[in-house]
């Protein structure tokens, strides 16, 4: 039985309620505060750290030095260190000096020859898109404050005097090289692989300090000197029984790629082929957890005498 | 004024004329794009309100739709293009059908259902450091975002036209904000970051509706007072999002490192609260308690990771817990109800302890701070995990994190000076593992190699299916119970946490792919 519950009165009364919530709810909203000024403006701060992330810049080697002088008014590098932060700190870092996913620029090659953005106002307008830098469409006059901005950094970070992120050669003169070739021949197993007067003959004449520290821990990563010549291998055993190999090119879990004894790239799904990777580098990776701090800086300055 | 009172004195009319049906429509009709902060207690399967999804971190859907049997069959409904070549990091949230993600200086409103944008809002050109964003806030019909150069700014959810915009911090000594706000009723809980210059640990409470600050929370002692329990340290940054605890009324929330990052002499003790996690009463902004995860930390591993609320079973008792995988490498499992320390044990590699103190708190090795020469520490500066969310999944126990077993070496002398990073310190190799601990006991019950060094967060279903990404550009679905994989698509680098939700009757996975949303189902025949 589908008797009334509420009579007509109390229905107006609901309605009448209702709506004038409504219209409370609809008034509030348009009394929404009004945008606030934005107080913006100002100098951004100085970058006082140095670049973030756990891909760093190789800071300890010397920087490029730059081919031909410039200056600029210190307007235009004010302007440029704003437009820079901004428009390139998402990757570059504030400072320039590296970020969580581009490279430190007071250390690139490109930067020390260009002369007043001849070099690298056009790299921006095209970008690096295989290295995930957008093209950009910024105007020409910020672009040449960006420069300024780069330049006079460059010229800062080549002056510095071990304020800050520098590591000097002198720094790392802790070791004992006796100590070091005996780790090197022995306990390190170092000697499995290398040899002082095979690859690593003159090794010290090639990188010195920072630069061959870091390579002699993991020679793997990326901007050191060059890429490492110890690429993995791939031993690829194709369902029919042939077997290719070659230097892998890519790999991950889904799938893998080599390029192989004629040059040419190979890809397969990981799950169609039995690979066998051959990682020369794996003993580099399992001796970080057994260095001792002593044997670091022994081997270092083993390493050191090999001239 | 506000509208939840209209709502009150309403109800109570219509409690009065005894009609819950008129009750029920109006609360349909009060606000369709709105928030009510107490949907934040018992969020809706059709949405993903705040940052975590809900307040306690542990990104874990009841959803059961997508299973471990169908998972494979994920089929894209819908990408959406934000232009941009930098990825998204962040994790965007949804409320009545619309969702709004974020990027520095950016914010996206679109339609969940169809990836169509409804709305974009660009703050305007800024000197503030772009360096990423992890997600917006919603409150009623404001959605918030901060900014690179520490505003917050107050969007109305139709169209994205400013309400307010309010410093939060000053930019020009070195704050920015990335953060996504974490609402409790009516305050807005706002972080900052900034850790190039020596600027304390600050947090504050935001009025949502008017942008007035409510209280400030300082992680280390405020402009002009003495340094007493931090030692002279600065830092502590409350960048990422806490969670909350509606019982106790307590915010949990994980502080950053200290400056200067990697001179320790120049700030000798602990320094509290940096690298802490901590209890703070959401209306006062009074500190309840405290845990430091790293006592005088000289390696930039903050504890801002999320603080995962978990009730549950331990060591053969009932207890309300926060559990941590932290960026020292550790993983803790703390009485929530009062900070003690229940469980401190590594979950990656991490040689710079001797041990750990009474309190539950690794004791560094002086021998690993860094040092002229260089010193050879795991884990790195980016950590044992980061800000990726790590998910808790309540049926077999398992806190799966996005783990990375990395060295580091690390320089400090006193040429470095005392401002900022003062040292230097550089990668030497890392690897990326998804590891599933036992939460009772931290051991590692599967571990997943991710090829590299991750940067997607966790998310995993009552069905069983783990979601994450690899560093390789897949995003992936994993067994919960064994790691073992279930599903995969290439869709470019995953760099944010995965969310879930479902709209008419439908399940969907969003997940970042580069610059790109992409919004995961099942084919239509089967979800229907």
């Amino acid at each position: 039985m589908n008797a009334p519950i509420i009579g007509p009165r109390v229905a107006a009364r609901i309605a009448l309620a209702f709506l004038l919530t409504v219209l409370i709810v609809t008034f509030l909203d348009a009394q929404a505060p009004a945008p606030a000024p934005a107080g913006r403006g100002g100098q951004a701060p100085a970058g006082q750290g140095r670049g973030r992330g756990p891909q760093q810049s190789p800071a300890s080697q010397k920087p490029p030095q730059t081919v031909t002088a410039q200056t600029y008014p210190a307007e235009l590098v004010q302007r440029g260190q704003t437009l820079f932060a901004a428009n390139c700190g998402f990757c570059h870092g504030r400072d320039a000096m590296g970020g969580e996913t581009g490279p430190d620029l007071t250390r690139s090659a490109l930067v020390a020859e260009d002369v007043r953005g001849d070099k690298i106002i056009p790299l921006v307008h095209t970008g690096r898109v295989d290295k995930g830098m957008p093209p950009s469409n910024l105007p020409d006059a910020d672009l040449a404050a960006i420069v300024a901005f780069i330049h006079d950094t460059k010229v800062k970070a080549e002056s510095l005097e071990g304020n800050r992120r520098t590591v000097d050669p002198s720094d790392l003169q802790t070791g004992n090289a006796q100590a070091g070739q005996q780790y090197f021949n022995g306990a390190g197993g170092c000697a499995k692989c290398h040899s002082a007067t095979g690859d690593l003959a003159g090794l010290a004449t090639r990188l010195q300090g920072l630069q061959l520290f870091q390579r002699m821990l993991y020679p793997g990563g990326r901007g050191r000197g060059g890429a490492s010549r110890a690429t993995p291998v791939a031993t690829i055993k194709l369902p029919s029984g042939e077997t290719i190999t070659g230097k892998v090119a890519y790999q991950d879990e889904f799938n893998i790629a080599i390029t192989d004894a004629s040059g040419y790239y190979r890809s397969w799904p990981t799950s169609t082929v039995k690979a066998t990777v051959e990682n020369p580098l794996d003993a580099h990776i399992a001796q970080l957890a057994k260095y001792t701090n002593d044997d670091l800086h022994n081997v270092l300055a083993y390493l050191q005498t090999l001239k | 004024m506000t509208i939840i009172m209209n709502l009150r004195r309403f109800a109570f009319r219509c409690v009065v004329a005894a009609l819950p049906v008129a009750c029920a429509a109006l609360a349909l009709a009060q606000s369709p794009q709105g928030l009510d902060p107490a949907t934040l207690l018992k969020p809706p399967a059709d949405s993903w309100p705040t940052f975590h999804g809900d307040y306690s971190g542990r990104r874990h859907s009841r959803l059961a739709q997508i299973t471990p049997d169908n998972v494979h069959q994920l089929t894209v409904a819908w990408t959406f293009q934000t232009g941009s070549a930098a990825g998204i990091k962040s994790s965007p949230i949804l409320v009545n059908g619309v969702m709004y993600v974020t990027m520095p200086d950016n914010i996206w409103a679109i339609d969940a259902r169809t990836g169509r944008q409804i709305w974009r809002y660009t703050y305007p050109a800024n000197e503030g450091f772009h360096i990423g964003h992890r997600g917006a806030a919603i409150y009623k019909d404001t959605v918030f975002l901060t900014t690179p150069d520490a505003h917050l700014v107050a969007l109305d959810v139709r169209d994205g036209k400013v309400k307010w915009d309010v410093v939060i911090a000053d930019a020009k000594k070195g704050f920015w904000s990335t953060n996504a706000p974490l609402l409790v009723r009516d305050h807005l809980l706002v972080g900052v970051s900034g850790d190039f210059d020596n600027l304390p640990g600050t947090l504050k409470s935001i009025d949502p509706e008017t942008g007035k600050t409510q209280w400030i929370f300082y992680s280390t002692p405020p402009p002009g007072t003495p340094d007493s329990i931090s030692g002279g340290a600065t830092g502590g940054q409350m960048w990422n999002t806490g969670t909350y605890d509606p019982d106790l009324n307590l915010v949990y929330v994980g502080t950053g490192n200290p400056t200067p990052v990697l001179n320790g002499p120049a700030r000798p003790g602990d320094n509290k609260w940096v690298c802490s996690i901590l209890a703070i009463d959401p209306d006062t902004g009074k500190l309840a308690w405290g845990f430091q995860a790293s006592p005088h930390d000289t390696h930039d591993w903050d504890a801002a990771e999320v603080p995962v609320l978990v009730d549950g079973v331990f060591a053969g008792a009932q207890r309300k817990m926060v559990i941590q995988a932290s960026r020292n490498g550790y993983y803790f499992v703390l009485d929530r109800t009062n900070g003690k320390s229940l469980l401190t044990k590594p979950f990656a590699a991490a040689n710079w302890a001797k041990g750990v103190d009474e309190k539950g708190s690794p004791i560094p090795d002086p021998a690993m701070e860094p040092a002229r020469d260089g010193r050879l520490v795991a884990p790195n500066e980016g950590g044992g995990t980061n800000y990726r969310s790590p998910s808790f999944d309540p049926r077999t126990g398992l806190f799966i994190v996005s783990a990375q077993d990395a060295y580091g070496i690390y320089f400090f002398k006193q040429e470095h000076g005392s401002y900022g990073w003062a040292g230097a310190d550089y990668g030497v190799y890392g690897k990326g593992m998804l590891r599933a601990l036992d939460y009772q006991t931290g051991k590692v019950k599967w571990e997943h190699d991710i090829g590299g060094e991750g940067s997607a967060g966790v998310l995993t279903t009552e069905t069983g299916v783990t979601f994450s990404g690899d560093a390789a550009n897949s995003v992936f679905a994993l067994r919960t119970s064994d790691g073992a994989t279930l599903w995969h698509s290439m869709i470019g680098r995953v760099g944010n946490s995965p969310i879930t939700y479902e709209l008419d009757g439908r399940q969907y996975m969003v997940v970042a792919g580069g610059g790109v949303l992409y919004a995961w189902t099942l084919p239509e025949k089967i979800a229907r």
